[in-house]
């Protein structure tokens, strides 16, 4: 067996929107999910016990089902209640909403991880509770969950290739197609193996920038 | 005025000030004494509305800090210093100043960094106004601090500590300031284990025991035989401070 790439050169068109209808649901629902982890990582730091209750029930709740559990229930399950949503948008929904359950883990310990002090200051100084909030609290969370959430963000795209079982010809979809069409499952996925690998690459890189950027201060000597 | 009247505050099933009575008069510097656990810190943290009373009333210029309505302009006319600085590390000394004077007095960002650099200027700080706090020395992280109360042109400066977390050279450069301060007018409500400078630049003096406050005077009575050392806690106390 020999890997010979130019039997894809037909497909290869293909297999492109394929990829790049991976990266558009991945970088929509890392978007989702990201402000989905904020939103909950407040409601689970908050101090209204309903709040907390009801964030803590809708972790546990996306944490413990299989994904494609929860694919599936979107997409085939809502239309029985009159609901429809296009495979695509089923795709970053879901994709955000399981990936939110995640992120707020990372950001709640980064947001508990904060010296009290500091919010007692920000307090005192008249700040509002949104002002705090967006300008003390979330960023200095995210210097310290930046990294976790990066793993978050690069497991979501490893979980977006579950979205072809709801006929969502993204990267993994057109590539089985293609599979199928030429009877060569080793080139076409060796393909796709580079593929996912540059495209986490690339978030993990991101995310070690936004990583040194946030951390801009606190990683130098002190004078 | 900064008017606590008959303040109490428990926590679980120690009272932790009780009956506590005092006024602070725009100009004035009174410093709060007392030993560990007397009460100093809780006292500071009801004036800024950090904890809630269980009895009594405190007003800042009239408005009364356990009213969720008044507390906001209350905490407008107060600004505190900390004893352990409490920056916030993810900005400079300027962004650590400028923030609530744009954010809650609404001033432009260019006006409100403008006075970020004069106030950081005026504590010696002008050159480190680009750094961050972990780039900076103990002494100049509390000169921050202070720029960042004086910032918003607070009518009552309160202070809780602000040296004791300082080797003896940076409180040098931290006492100097809070002197000229207290020169300029300021009004001062300083908690402090300082007590030759407490003494220096305090109009009165009050002494926290156990929750109470057992003495009001002025700063020369306080320190005298007939005064404050008549009694024998603040005798006592005086004594252990100065051993140290
Ligand atoms: N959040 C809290 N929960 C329970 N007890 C508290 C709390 N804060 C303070 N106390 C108690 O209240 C008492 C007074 O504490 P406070 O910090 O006001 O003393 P202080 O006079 O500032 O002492 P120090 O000189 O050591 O700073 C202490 O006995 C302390 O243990
Ligand atoms: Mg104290």
């Amino acid at each position: 067996m020999q890997l010979d790439l130019s039997v894809l050169a037909p497909h290869a068109g293909f297999l492109w929107r394929g990829a790049i209808l991976t990266a558009e649901v991945c970088g929509l629902a890392i978007l989702g999910s990201v402000v989905l982890g904020a939103l909950v990582a407040i409601a689970r730091t908050a101090s209204s016990r309903w709040l907390r209750g009801l964030a803590a029930v809708y972790v546990d709740l996306f944490r413990n089902v299989p994904f494609l559990v929860q694919l599936f229930f979107f997409y085939y399950g809502l239309p029985e209640l009159g609901i429809y949503i296009d495979a695509f948008t089923t795709g970053v929904l879901a994709l955000s909403i399981a990936g939110g359950a995640y992120a707020s883990d990372a950001i709640r310990s980064g947001i508990l991880a904060i010296d009290p002090g500091i919010i007692e200051a920000a307090e005192v100084s008249g700040l509002s509770r949104r002002v705090i909030f967006t300008r003390i609290v979330l960023p200095i969370a995210l210097r310290t969950s930046i990294r976790p959430l990066g793993s978050v963000l690069i497991n979501m795209i490893l979980t977006s290739s579950i979205l072809s079982a709801i006929t969502l010809n993204e990267l993994t979809g057109s590539g089985r197609i293609v599979a199928s069409d030429t009877f060569r499952p080793f080139e076409v996925y060796a393909v796709l193996l580079v593929a996912y690998a540059a495209l986490t690459w690339t978030v993990s890189l991101a995310v070690n920038l936004l990583h040194r950027r946030m951390n801009r201060g606190i990683t130098q000597a002190v004078a | 005025m900064l008017a606590i009247e008959k303040v109490r505050k428990v926590f679980g099933a120690t009272t932790v000030l009780d009956g506590v009575e005092l006024v602070v008069e725009p100009g004035e510097v009174v410093s709060i004494l007392g030993s560990s656990g007397s009460g100093k810190s809780t006292l500071i943290r009801c004036i800024n509305g950090l904890e809630r009373l269980d009895g009594g009333r405190i007003t800042v210029d009239g408005f009364n800090v356990s009213k969720p309505r008044e507390l906001a302009e209350a905490r407008k006319r107060s600004g505190t210093v900390f004893q352990l600085f409490n920056l916030y590390p993810h900005m400079t000394a300027v962004g650590n100043v400028m923030l609530a004077p744009v954010e809650v007095l609404k001033l432009p960002k260019k006006e409100a960094e403008a006075r970020a650099r004069r106030i950081l200027d005026s504590v010696g700080l002008g050159p480190r106004a680009d750094a961050y706090p972990a780039q900076l020395s103990g002494g100049q992280r509390q000169r921050v601090g202070l720029a960042r109360a004086l910032a918003m042109e607070p009518r009552y400066l309160l202070l809780d500590e602000v040296t004791s977390a300082l080797d003896p050279e940076m409180t040098a450069e931290v006492l100097g300031i809070l002197a000229e301060l207290a020169r300029s007018g300021t009004t001062m409500l300083f908690v402090t284990h300082e007590i030759e400078f407490a003494r220096r630049i305090s109009n009165r003096i009050v002494f926290l025991d156990g929750g109470r406050l057992v003495v009001d005077l002025p700063t020369a009575a306080f320190f005298s035989a007939a005064g404050g050392m008549a009694h024998p806690r603040i005798a006592q106390f005086l004594s252990k401070m100065q051993k140290d």
